[in-house]
């Protein structure tokens, strides 16, 4: 066995006696011969969208049982890649950007500011919540 | 800030209900007892609506022991919504994005509208409601004139990346900063890229909490374009990973001061 592990690694094809056992007690003089094969297919690569293009490789397993003349084959997909995808945090913004003057740009500031209220996600509010509560805790004693 | 509470008129009251503060800021003459009803109505919201309990309408219906159309009429309406939002934002606000019903994106706005109403029927007409970050504003914060709303910053905690200033709208904002990534997109089950936030202003703050996570569940190759055909009032402002925030024109923006 060790040896047909060896040929299955360096070869990605791997021959192998029908199970032990069973050839042991059949009294067939056909023995059946099982061929294993892994191939990767890669796909042409396709517009995902118009901001970019995708790509998909398969692997695909072909496993072909000999027995006599009867040959049968059975091909099962066991892997799949995706190795060129569209970069939508870079380009694809880069091209909203420019098929968009429709929109106001500018660059992310921080600031202060004379306000009511925050609008944003929940942890945020609840710290300016807290914080509220207690400038009403103060007023009321005060 | 802290100034303005202190000094200001009318009453504020903060309760933590449907896991987040939800903060009613009165700014007209009023007894804070009056605030009472506005409270339950929250709280009643939660019984019918929480995903959390597992006797609520909501979680019946997620393990389909109860059917939608034997639900309450709030429950009903708040799923056809949530169904046609799902269809104007090209399925990126979907009830179903995490796998089983969970309206509570719509939810929140739609019991902050509610409220609004309640408070307005009540005979108050300058007020905030605050439900964990997302706003419904009217009237002025008196004795201003108007409502500054400062729009969080994602990466600097203590400061803001805008101001949005008005009389009588909503303010929504959906970002990743806060409590890690909450917001999948629904077609791909991942955290949107590229996107730090979206704010979203309009007349209701349903909508408005809707296409907020929409566009920011698209990421950044689409939210810009989408924001761009937002019609209704609806404005957005888009925080970019690139640390670009784009606008659209008739966003409510105010300067600092």
């Amino acid at each position: 066995m060790r040896r047909y592990a060896a040929a299955a690694l360096s070869t990605l094809t791997l021959i192998l006696p029908v199970a032990n056992a069973a050839a042991a007690t059949t009294a067939s003089t056909v023995k059946p011969k099982v061929v294993v094969t892994t191939r990767k297919f890669v796909g042409t690569a396709a517009e995902a969208d118009r901001w970019g293009q995708l790509q998909v490789t398969i692997s695909v397993r072909k496993t072909t049982t000999t027995v006599g003349k009867k040959v049968t084959v059975k091909r099962r997909i066991v892997g799949v890649g995706v190795p060129v995808y569209p970069n939508h945090t870079d380009r694809s913004v880069f091209i909203n950007e420019q098929a968009l003057p429709y929109l106001k740009q500018e660059a992310l500031q921080a600031q202060s500011a004379n306000i009511q209220l925050v609008s944003g996600a929940t942890d945020t509010s609840y710290a300016f919540v807290q914080s509220l509560q207690a400038a009403i805790l103060q007023a009321k004693k005060a | 800030m802290t100034a303005t509470a202190v000094t200001a008129p009318g009453v504020r009251r903060v309760e933590h209900i449907m896991g987040m503060p939800i903060l009613v800021d009165v700014r007209d003459d009023v007894d804070e007892a009056e605030l009472d009803t506005v409270f339950d109505w929250f709280r009643a919201v939660d019984e019918t609506f929480s995903t959390y309990k597992a006797g609520s309408e909501v979680s019946r219906l997620a393990r389909g022991v109860l059917r939608v159309g034997d639900a309450t009429a709030d429950v009903q309406d708040v799923l056809a919504r949530c169904e046609e939002l799902r269809l104007e934002t090209e399925g990126y606000f979907d009830a179903y994005a995490g796998g089983s019903l969970d309206p509570s994106g719509l939810v929140k706005g739609w019991a902050v509208d509610h409220a609004a109403t309640m408070l307005r029927l009540a005979g108050f007409e300058n007020f905030a409601v605050n439900a964990g970050g997302d706003i419904r504003l009217a009237g002025g914060a008196c004795p201003d004139h108007t409502w500054r709303v400062g729009i969080q910053h994602p990466l600097v905690r203590d400061r803001v990346a805008a101001v949005v200033e008005g009389h009588d709208i909503a303010v929504a904002t959906s970002g990743a900063y806060a409590r890690g990534d909450h917001v999948v997109d629904p077609h791909t089950r991942r955290p949107p890229k590229g996107v730090l936030s979206v704010t979203v202003t309009g007349p209701d703050l349903a909508t408005a909490d809707a296409y907020a996570t929409a566009a920011f569940a698209m990421g950044a190759s689409r939210a810009p374009v989408w924001t761009s055909t937002l019609t209704g009032g609806y404005e957005a402002m888009t925080i970019l990973a690139s640390r670009r925030v784009l606008f659209t024109p008739g966003f409510p923006r105010a300067e600092p001061r």
